[in-house]
């Protein structure tokens, strides 16, 4: 019985070669040509010059005087810009998961027949361009939006909240655009929860609290861990929101990268930005993933 | 005990008067439960018995606070507990499903309720390697439920609801997911360690044996009502109805004319011509000549040589079951009349076609009431 099966072994990895093709140059392809351009010479209308430099990665964290080019800086702007965007995005996660936690526990608790319902009011927002969910938003909450004209209207303020162009506004659009990514992965894993545990928990004396805390945050964990990875990863690396909402002062990460490719000209930083957000995003998963395990394994003793 | 067990009004631990239970409203209202009453002496062992869907869990249910009753009032320990919820009350389960908590180990399953009371820490401890031991699962305290055998997962789900000490132990169908051998263990285990501890115990089921031979008192329930409630004995020799006489045990149905009644016996008039005295239930008078429905267990005929007994009948066929032998009959006027009868060494089944004669035990023939 055995031997067939080794012997198929020899070509069967030929089956996968076009999806090993595709991945190849789709994934890894792209991200080389972003490695190696951190490694070269901004041209002078943008673009590269051939010719190897350490230059991107070296102004990423520092700055050179500009009449003493031998003194150097730490580069403030930057490492604001850091950490700004993994501030903002670690706020988003918890602000979304805050959020998202009663909203998947209502749709997980509705009759089975009416939660489809539910979970198709929470992915209407997918259904329209993000640009337009993020200046609907931005007509909310600028000077003359909605709610400082209804404010005003009632007396209740004389001049307009500034909200536009500052953290609150970035999170706020950042939170709405990412809190359905936390209710799905959430209510996928109360619906798998088994309720009756609940119930074993109220007889055994728990208070409603104990009961979620001891009970269901247990059984939900692997939803929020799921929600915290699809919120934190595409938060770090946003664009649109910080872009409309948080104008030029509230940079993040994806903006001070667009900055480099556009008005900047210079490709090798952006380049290297890139790659040092890669990193920190990877880097972030796995410090989670292994505080998790940890957790998990001191529990388990 | 047994003046405990005879004397149901007796205020006891558990005092249910006039409980109804009625799921949703209007044209959907559903019944299930209907004029509950019932009292559950402290320490007795006391079932529910019924087929699927006749309310057993409801009631279970009502008791325990998962549900609250339509009407009707529950007390506890001489408490009513109208509107406490289940963590306010000194009851705990042991669910059918078990549900442990998968992300706890044995030990930690089986201290949840002594946490969540506030008990120190040591106290705990000491409580649960106790339960450990009662329920014979110390070497296994540091595993996850995942990783135990269906009958360890009940024995953890019995020291569960142990280790706070309740007034009051719910179990519903808790052996029914095991297989014949563990579920006889699990039986006597169950028994054990209701005398051992001196808690009370309702216990649901719907195998009619199990109730027997654990229940000091057995509830019959049918479509949300209690038919009749009594000791194992009282339940199966007397059963009050059709329902009850069917469900319990196997029964035979023979339907007699009436010849004469005095006091609370008739004589009815067998098959062939003899007559045989039958108890009436409370209450009933039949008329002389009219037919009655009367019942007999299979196991209180005997077989002696034709014409010499109550009845004739021919053998359709015999089953083997190991201990006995069942004998499918017909009666002489064309009934079916189901005959057990013990075997012994070298003794073979009649064949069918068989004439025989059936000798009834005195005191064997019930009338019932429908
Ligand atoms: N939440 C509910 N809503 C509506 N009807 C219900 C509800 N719970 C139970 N019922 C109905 O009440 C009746 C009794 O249910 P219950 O679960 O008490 O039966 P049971 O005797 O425990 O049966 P089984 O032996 O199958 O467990 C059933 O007909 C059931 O459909
Ligand atoms: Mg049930």
């Amino acid at each position: 019985m055995r031997a067939p099966l080794f012997r198929g072994h020899g070509w069967k990895w030929l089956l996968c070669a076009p999806a090993l093709t595709v991945l190849l140059l789709a994934a890894s392809g792209p991200l080389l040509i972003v490695l190696v351009y951190s490694f070269l010479s901004p041209g002078n209308m943008g673009g590269v010059v051939w010719e190897f430099s350490t230059e991107g990665w070296f102004r990423v964290f520092f700055r050179r005087d500009i009449f003493e080019p031998d003194l150097v800086t730490w580069n403030q702007a930057h490492l604001a810009v850091f950490w700004r965007s993994i501030w903002l995005s670690l706020q988003t996660t918890l602000i979304c998961a805050f959020l998202g936690f009663p909203t998947a526990w209502f749709i997980a608790t509705r009759p089975p027949s009416t939660r489809t319902v539910w979970l198709f009011l929470i992915t209407i927002p997918f259904w329209t361009n993000l640009l337009i969910r993020t200046f609907a938003i931005q007509e909310v909450i600028r000077n003359n939006g909605t709610i400082n004209t209804v404010l005003m209207r009632l007396g209740v303020i004389d001049s307009p909240i500034q909200m536009m162009f500052t953290d609150f506004a970035v999170l706020l659009g950042m939170a709405y655009v990412f809190l359905p990514l936390m209710v799905l992965p959430l209510y996928a894993a109360m619906e798998k929860m088994d309720f009756r545990l609940v119930e074993a928990g109220y007889d055994l004396y728990a208070s409603r609290l104990m009961v979620l805390w001891h009970v269901i945050l247990p059984q939900v964990k692997p939803g929020f861990i799921a929600g915290s990875i699809l919120v934190f990863i595409p938060a770090i690396g946003a664009y649109v929101t910080p872009r409309v909402l948080g104008g030029g002062r509230t940079m993040m990460l994806g903006n001070l990268i667009a900055l480099q490719f556009g008005q900047g000209r210079n490709w090798p930083l952006g380049a290297a930005l890139a790659m040092l957000m890669l990193v920190v995003v990877v880097g972030a998963l796995v410090l989670y993933l292994r505080a998790v395990n940890r957790m998990e394994g001191a529990r388990r003793g | 005990m047994d003046a405990r067990v005879q004397d149901t009004t007796v205020k006891g631990e558990i005092d249910i008067t006039g409980v109804n239970k009625v799921f949703g409203q209007g044209a959907a209202a559903f019944h299930a439960l209907t004029d509950i009453d019932l009292s559950i002496a402290t320490g007795e062992f006391f079932t529910l018995l019924g087929p699927s869907g006749c309310g057993k869990t409801t009631l279970l249910r009502v008791i325990a606070g998962f549900e609250q009753p339509s009407s009707g009032s529950l007390r506890i320990n001489g408490a009513e507990v109208a509107g406490l919820g289940p963590n306010r009350r000194p009851v705990n389960t042991v669910f059918q499903s078990y549900a442990l908590f998968p992300h706890m180990t044995v030990a930690q399953n089986i201290g949840f309720g002594l946490k969540m009371l506030g008990k120190p820490r040591r106290e705990i401890e000491a409580t649960a390697a106790e339960m450990l031991r009662l329920v014979r699962m110390e070497a296994l305290a540091e595993r996850r439920p995942a990783e135990l055998s269906g009958g360890q997962q009940q024995r953890v789900a019995l020291a569960r609801a142990l280790a706070p000490r309740p007034r009051v132990l719910l179990l519903d169908e808790p052996l029914s997911a095991l297989d014949l051998k563990l579920r006889k263990e699990m039986q006597s285990e169950l028994k054990r360690l209701q005398t051992e501890t001196g808690i009370t115990f309702v216990f649901v089921t719907h195998d009619q044996e199990e109730a027997l031979t654990m229940s000091d008192r057995v509830a019959v329930m049918s479509a949300g009502r209690i038919l009749q409630m009594g000791r194992p004995t009282e339940i199966y020799n007397a059963p009050v109805n059709r329902f009850v006489a069917d469900f319990i045990g196997e029964t035979n149905f023979l339907v007699l004319p009436v010849a004469q009644t005095e006091g609370d016996a008739a004589h009815l008039t067998l098959p062939g011509g003899k007559r045989a005295q039958a108890l009436l239930p409370d209450g009933m008078l039949p008329v002389t000549g009219a037919d009655v429905t009367a019942v007999i267990r299979p196991e209180q005929a005997t077989i002696v040589e034709p014409d010499a007994g109550d009845m004739t009948a021919t053998v359709d066929s015999a089953v083997f079951f190991g201990t006995d032998t069942h004998l499918h009959l017909t009666l002489s006027d064309g009934q079916p009349f189901v005959l057990r009868r013990q075997n012994r060494p070298g003794q073979q089944p009649p064949e069918p076609g068989t004439a025989l004669g059936l000798s009834l035990a005195p005191g064997a023939l019930r009338v019932l009431e429908d």
